[in-house]
């Protein structure tokens, strides 16, 4: 392509959630567009990484699983530290995910960066008996409704507290771009300094687009040419 | 879910201080059962950053003389304007240290792959702090008073050639060290230091560049000497660390700083990795008591650990840092203060290098501070931050002040910080002020070492450097070593050498 390469910035992003809602599906179907039934759940975390292209820049996300530690809560700390997005799951089966939700958005706005873009996704809607629209079939086995939280409720909750809302199905990959699109619109301009690879170059003048030092370039040979004496 | 008591743990590490974080990364692919634990609620130890609030309640606790047996003597001063700070917004180290190029920590990161989930940024230029001087005019009897400034510390053959202030005859002398230092461990350059090896590096370069004492500052600044006494010996490795590391990740600078806290990130990405790997770690959770288990077929050597929640544990082997230092051990006196301009000129990139996000101004020893004529007896370091390291917000930055521990040292650093600001003055604007300030002393060793004892490994303290001795790195392997027993050249080979997880490579790849 000869395009002029687009200001390309990292977004570290975290997840949380109750177990088994579907956190690890969600980056499955975001990363690599599939899906697993019956996932195992994630051993310890997980560190992924996928691009995101916005029309006038492209947004690298740094996703990190938090995983089934939530039961010391000890890893969140240093996974939300520095994080400009989050997700927050829930399961639209298990009213009690919404609580555990709300737990971690009070959790987030009170010890996050300030500015951190949250989002609150129900997920399992393939679950939830009206379809999601006509374009989508459900699945004849799952017909029944098990739906257990509304869409009205969690909508109001996520207004009342500025989060981007979606419900989504990783199972069909119903809105599971959309939500990291929505995020990555929603990063302030001013929070992406650390632009890398080609695009940094096209902003030069911008403060911060410059500094990255990057250590994996031939070190041996640079230290030969840029030697001081 | 198996309960923490019915898991039969390979190690369990205590500490989330640098050295026990490697370990954790080192371990991340063993496959072996890791329980991490920390009695604190953050990450880091003693390399820790902290958010105002943290450093608030953190100081709060450690007020006393004898602290916490490694941070005492803390007090924050807030100013009238520390109201409107947003505490989130910053991060503040308590040991910040800048990584030369050269140092095998960065090639371990690399190694080990967990330099992708760090942002390295640049250590820019060393300044020389020169106070204020009244000198009285020869062609006048009028006497004028210079206000404090900073000059830059040449340290390439370029910035020799184009430094104005030096005369020639001195940059002869200058440039002729630099050439003797990059290879000062040939002969002849031996036979010339060695004889001097235990002098002061200072009469060294006196005797035998002729450098004059404007010269021995720049030198002596540039080893970071605490003290300010270095030995020719260590001196030599000191200078040549630096101008060895000058240019080996791009042009102008010789050491980085990892974004969002230095030391700290480290930490916490060597503790993620151990996360992916498996590790359960829990924070607020320290260690009791240990006693060695009767024996058992399955495992024959092992410890019986109860934590500090009462949940007895049962573990191979046990890794952990030293709690308290003995009380002749070295002690730093450190003033952090949060900034109210940017500062930009002590950030401007030199050359075709990155802007570096952080500069070293040097108060030498000797420096006359204040007005009542006191003067230093030790160097005082400021390492000043941007806001491009993520540690304060934009239009600020904060200035880590560091000197040898003495009765005197609080009002030094007080006195060194205002005059500091006070040199970057920009005519016509009200000088530069600091909004939140905490002073604290630390206690460390000068070498890092570990003390293996049966199925026990205990770490000492990292050194109080301003920059990272590649020392702290050998009692990591030694550790790993105690709980990887038996593992074969090849295993051992392979120590923090990892490929990419899959998924955390993206970077290669997507980028063609």
């Amino acid at each position: 392509m000869a395009e002029a390469p687009k200001p390309s910035s990292s977004v570290k992003l975290v997840l949380l959630g109750e177990a088994a809602v579907g956190k690890s599906s969600l980056v499955l179907r975001f990363v690599n567009n599939d899906f697993q039934e019956n996932k195992e759940p994630t051993i310890g975390a997980a560190f992924l990484t996928q691009k995101c292209n916005l029309p006038t820049r492209t947004i690298k996300f740094e996703i990190w699983d938090t995983a089934g530690q939530e039961r010391f809560a000890s890893l969140a700390p240093m996974y939300y530290r520095n994080a400009q997005a989050a997700l927050v799951v829930y399961d639209i089966t298990k009213p009690t995910s919404l609580v555990k939700a709300r737990h971690w958005v009070a959790e987030l706005q009170r010890q996050a960066s300030p500015g951190i873009v949250i989002a609150l996704v129900g997920n399992k809607l393939d679950l939830a008996g009206e379809s999601q629209g006509a374009s989508e079939e459900a699945e004849g086995e799952d017909g029944g409704d098990a739906r257990k939280v509304s869409t009205e409720e969690a909508q109001s909750y996520a207004e009342e507290e500025s989060l981007l809302f979606f419900e989504t199905s990783a199972k069909t990959g119903h809105n599971v771009t959309e939500v990291f699109t929505a995020i990555a619109n929603a990063i302030p301009e001013t929070s992406l300094k650390s632009a890398r690879g080609p695009g940094a170059a096209g902003n030069a003048n911008r403060a911060g687009d410059e500094q990255r030092v990057n250590l994996s370039g031939p070190r041996d040979a640079g230290a030969k040419d840029g030697c001081a004496c | 879910m198996e309960s923490l008591s019915d898991t039969k743990w390979d190690v369990v590490i205590s500490g989330t201080g640098l050295q026990q974080s490697l370990l954790a990364l080192a371990l991340s692919r063993s496959g072996k059962n890791i329980l991490h634990v920390d009695p604190n609620e953050y990450y880091g130890e003693a390399e820790a950053v902290l958010s105002l609030q943290e450093v608030d309640e953190w100081a709060a606790r450690r007020q006393s003389g004898d602290g916490d047996g490694v941070f005492a003597s803390a007090k924050v001063t807030r100013s009238d304007d520390a109201e409107s700070l947003s505490p989130r917004g910053y991060s503040l180290a308590l040991a910040p240290q800048l990584i030369h190029t050269r140092s095998e920590l960065l090639s371990k990161l690399v190694s080990s792959k967990a330099f992708r989930q760090l942002e390295f940024l640049a250590v820019g230029s060393f300044y020389i702090f020169q106070p204020s001087s009244t000198a009285s005019s020869s062609s006048s009897s009028s006497s004028t008073t210079t206000t404090p400034s900073l000059s830059r510390i040449p340290s390439t053959r370029e910035d020799v050639f184009a430094n104005t202030t030096i005369s020639v005859k001195a940059k002869r002398g200058l440039m002729k060290f630099l050439k003797f230092v990059l290879d000062y461990t040939s002969e002849p350059q031996t036979d010339v230091w060695k004889p001097h090896a235990g002098d002061s590096l200072a009469s060294f370069l006196a005797a035998e560049f002729k450098l004059d004492a404007d010269l021995q500052a720049y030198i002596i600044t540039l080893t970071l000497s605490l003290d300010g006494n270095i030995s020719t010996e260590a001196g030599l490795a000191a200078i040549h660390r630096h101008i060895s590391s000058m240019g080996v990740f791009g042009p102008g600078f010789a050491a980085v700083y990892p974004k969002w806290g230095g030391l700290s990130e480290i930490a916490q990405v060597g503790c993620r990795a151990g996360a992916v790997g498996g590790a359960v770690y829990m924070l607020g959770v320290g260690i009791k008591d240990v006693q060695k288990a009767s024996s058992t077929a399955e495992m024959p050597e092992a410890l019986d650990i109860v934590l500090s929640n009462d949940m007895p544990i049962k573990s191979k082997t046990l890794v952990k840092g030293l709690g308290k230092p003995p009380r002749e051990s070295r002690r730093l006196s450190r003033l952090t203060a949060i900034v109210n301009s940017d500062l930009p000129s002590l950030f401007e990139a030199v050359s075709e290098g990155p802007t570096p996000a952080v500069a070293v101004v040097a108060v030498p020893a000797g420096t006359r501070l204040g007005d009542d004529g006191s003067s230093t007896e030790y160097p005082i370091y400021a390492m000043a931050h941007s806001s491009d390291t993520g540690e304060c917000p934009r239009g600020q930055c904060i200035l880590y002040l560091s000197t040898i521990a003495s009765p005197d040292a609080p009002a030094l650093l007080e006195k060194a910080l205002s005059s500091l600001l006070a040199s970057l003055a920009v005519e016509g604007q009200e000088s530069p002020k600091s909004l939140y300030k905490v002073y604290y002393e630390q206690t460390g060793f000068d070498t890092p070492s570990v003390d293996v004892d049966g199925q026990s490994a205990v770490f000492s303290l990292l050194p109080l450097d301003l920059a990272f001795n590649d020392a702290v790195l050998d009692p990591v392997r030694k550790a790993w070593d105690l709980v990887m027993p038996n593992v074969t050249d090849e295993e051992a080979a392979e120590y923090l050498v990892f490929t990419d997880r899959e998924g955390a490579d993206a970077e290669d790849e997507l980028d063609n």
